[in-house]
């Protein structure tokens, strides 16, 4: 793991972690935190951090535009695949936030 | 504004910033004085919001019901923002006011309906919860349903956000609105970045254009969604996808072959190709998404992708093709079985596109149609307003030739389908953004260039970078800071803004009267899906219904509206709406509700002495009875 930063560890550790938190079930509020965070906000953060983005504002748009189209392209196919669950959305997105991670991971170990 | 400092590290387009925090400093009185000022308008717009009782008794809606205290909170917040943008002589005032004060116009116009109530306004999303609760509970997509099965994208994105986030729908429709506008904001502010170095005039933008926002397209919705998306786009576009052309040979004797060898004489602006790569890779996800979510959006999509490109100042040259495929892709297969019958441009033309979004919308009761000439007068006014500033930034040779052509092309919409008699409200805002900025060079006339190359020759095409020069270095401004507001200007402009937010809410909350339901028009919706056994018909009166938000798979609904055209007489429509109940399998409810006669009375389809006969004539028919009633709402059953 060396070359490998903080931030894409953290990362990819939060969405194991809070994909099975919100599988599990938490408090209403708490589910709704943990659950936009595992299906929007981690997955848009980790495929942004892909692009060599240097603008907050920018990165910003790119997390919830990525989060959200990903999102909506994760639960459209499952719809028409006739497999969609919502938790089945939940391990998706858990999965591609750490494939982006493993692929950060790659870039940085490269440098 | 914080005071960052332009690091360069190699690439044109985009600068690694070592910000230094204005914040680091102590703060002013003034920008004291405007965070107290937002505090002290959202208390005095919240508490006097809360204080509207429904239902409304206005066909003017909230304007004329909203007490005095509201006003002042508006002209308060305003006159904040003016104080805030104008600063002083480093720039406008720190990041975190300006966003604090952005925040408040938000609640105050786009959350003063979740304030009054905790009911949706409108029909419209109560059927979308509907269509995602149906989703969830349904095996695969079936196309035969109806138009929103062959969009599906928002809907498969709603059901999954719901299911898994627990949250209670109705909540989260009341208060999408908020959520539409906050992320249209950050598209927008992105985009702004990449039209202007002032921040002034991005922080103005994002003012004007929440104040020109009277559409009422931010509820729950694909449209909503879509025009994120569609932002995001742009964004991309005139960020990290944006291409510098050469100069224009113009049309004038010029040979095809010197336009095509002016066309591929552009250069990217992003000098990283790693960005280039990244940011069309997203472009090309977002616009397969708006395809799979909404049916105007990736027309408006193509439509401006295809203008930028022409207009040589997108770099990936094949980016309108590729948008073409993925939306006859998509209107090929999965939206083939709604296209069959309703093919593409059926209805189109301008006459009828003309009476249908403008002059059958200009009657009613004096109140509404009033109501219907402020929101023309508003289109109009920033129409002008943004003329005028195209007008001023060519005199001055800083016209943006993109900012033009994405506030034009939208209007190329307006006579390609009718779509329900709301396609100039959707030209409105898909033109919006741009509207305002090119108003903000009237509103706020500066002395700096928007042209990008005169931002490349400042060496600095970021947004980020922008807010460096525009504001950063206060000994640049000292002696001159020609961007900076006078007094008098600054006061006109806070009189501006105040006015074109009463505009705003008297057209957005216009249709209050029956558009804000009450909890016994609630509590009888709730009795409908109760008393509606399976494959039964649910008749209302007219649209607004809060109707569908459950059991969308299970019923037939039609409104009495619909049903009976241009004749809602007993003679005429009360047979016509007894034998379809009569007649529908498993029986039918109908329901009688006091915003539904509104709506119809307001609207000039219907009186309510006629609306009273066409009820006491349908309950006096065989196999009508009355199963539910309160203050606000009837509901008969009929036997098959």
């Amino acid at each position: 793991m060396s070359g490998v930063s903080r931030p894409t560890v953290v990362l990819g550790l939060a969405a194991v972690a809070l994909s099975l938190v919100t599988l599990l079930g938490l408090p209403t509020p708490l589910q709704a935190v943990a659950a936009i965070a595992v299906l929007v906000l981690l997955p848009g953060h980790a495929l942004t951090r892909l692009m060599p983005v240097t603008d907050l504002a920018l990165g910003a748009m790119l997390v919830l535009a990525l989060g959200l189209a990903t999102l909506t392209a994760v639960s459209t196919a499952m719809f028409y695949l006739t497999v969609w669950s919502w938790q089945a959305c939940v391990v998706t997105m858990g999965v591609i936030t750490i494939l982006a991670c493993l692929a950060r991971a790659r870039q940085e170990a490269a440098k | 504004m914080s005071r960052p400092q332009a690091r360069h590290a190699g690439g044109a387009m985009t600068r690694t910033l070592d910000v230094v925090p204005r914040t680091e400093g102590r703060w002013k009185a003034r920008e004291v004085w405007c965070v107290v000022a937002g505090l002290v308008s959202l208390a005095l717009a919240v508490g006097a919001a809360s204080t509207v009782a429904v239902p409304v008794a206005s066909d003017l809606g909230f304007v004329a019901v909203l007490p005095f205290p509201f006003w002042v909170g508006v002209l308060l917040l305003n006159v904040a923002f003016v104080v805030a943008l104008r600063g002083d002589a480093a720039g406008p005032a720190r990041r975190l006011v300006m966003v604090w004060l952005v925040v408040v116009l938000v609640l105050v116009l786009f959350g003063t309906a979740a304030f009054v109530t905790d009911v949706p306004r409108g029909e419209v999303a109560f059927r979308h919860l509907g269509i995602a609760d149906a989703l969830s509970g349904a095996q695969g997509i079936d196309p035969d349903i109806d138009a929103y099965f062959n969009w599906p994208g928002f809907f498969a994105l709603l059901a999954t956000v719901l299911g898994a986030t627990g949250l209670d729908p109705v909540v989260v429709a009341l208060w999408a609105p908020v959520l539409n506008v906050g992320l249209w904001l950050v598209a927008l502010g992105v985009l702004t970045g990449y039209l202007t170095r002032d921040p002034r005039r991005r922080w103005l933008v994002l003012w004007v254009f929440c104040l020109g926002s009277w559409q009422d397209q931010d509820y729950l919705s694909p449209q909503a969604f879509g025009f994120f998306l569609y932002l995001v786009v742009i964004a991309l576009l005139l960020g990290p996808l944006a291409a510098r052309a050469p100069g224009f040979p113009g049309f004038r004797g010029v040979r095809r072959a010197d336009l095509a060898a002016w066309w591929r004489g552009r250069v990217p602006v992003e000098s990283r190709p790693g960005l280039r790569v990244g940011a069309l890779v997203v472009t090309l996800l977002v616009v397969a998404v708006i395809c799979a979510s909404h049916q105007l959006t990736p027309f408006m999509v193509l439509i401006a992708i295809t203008a930028l490109t022409l207009s040589g100042r997108v770099w990936p040259s094949r980016l309108p093709l590729i948008a073409v495929v993925l939306l006859t892709l998509w209107l090929v297969y999965p939206a083939s079985a709604y296209l069959i019958g309703n093919p593409p441009l059926a209805d189109a033309g301008l006459q009828g596109a003309t009476e249908a979004n403008v002059i059958d919308r200009l009657s009613g009761t004096a109140g509404h149609v009033l109501v219907v000439q402020v929101r023309i007068v508003l289109t109009l006014v920033l129409w002008a307003l943004a003329a005028a500033g195209a007008v001023r930034d060519w005199r001055r040779g800083r016209l943006d030739l993109r900012v033009v052509l994405l506030a034009a092309t939208p209007l190329l919409l307006f006579p390609a389908q009718l779509y329900g008699g709301e396609m100039l409200i959707r030209v409105s805002l898909f033109a919006l953004p741009f509207v305002a900025v090119l108003a903000c060079s009237i509103l706020l006339p500066t002395h700096g260039s928007t042209r990008p190359s005169a931002r490349a020759a400042h060496g600095s095409a970021h947004p980020a970078a922008h807010a460096a020069h525009g504001s950063a270095h206060p000994a640049a401004h000292v002696a001159q800071d020609p961007a900076r507001p006078s007094f008098r200007a600054a006061g006109g402009l806070a009189l501006t803004c105040f006015l074109l937010a009463v505009l705003t809410v008297t057209g957005r909350f216009g249709n209050a009267q029956y558009d804000v339901f009450t909890d016994d028009e609630i509590a009888a919706v709730a009795a409908v899906h109760r008393l509606a056994p399976p494959g039964s018909s649910i008749i209302s009166a007219a649209h607004p219904t809060p109707w569908r938000s459950e059991a969308y798979l299970e019923h037939r609904a039609r409104t009495i509206d619909d049903m009976c055209r241009s004749d809602l007489s007993t003679a005429t429509c009360g047979p016509l709406v007894y034998d379809f109940a009569r007649h529908s399998p498993g029986g039918a409810v109908v329901l009688l509700m006091r915003s539904s006669e509104a709506s119809l009375v307001l609207q000039g389809a219907g009186s309510a002495r006629g609306l009273d006969e066409l009820e006491e004539w349908l309950s006096a028919q065989s196999g009508v009875e009355l199963a539910f009633s309160n203050a606000d709402a009837r509901v008969y059953r009929v036997t098959p």
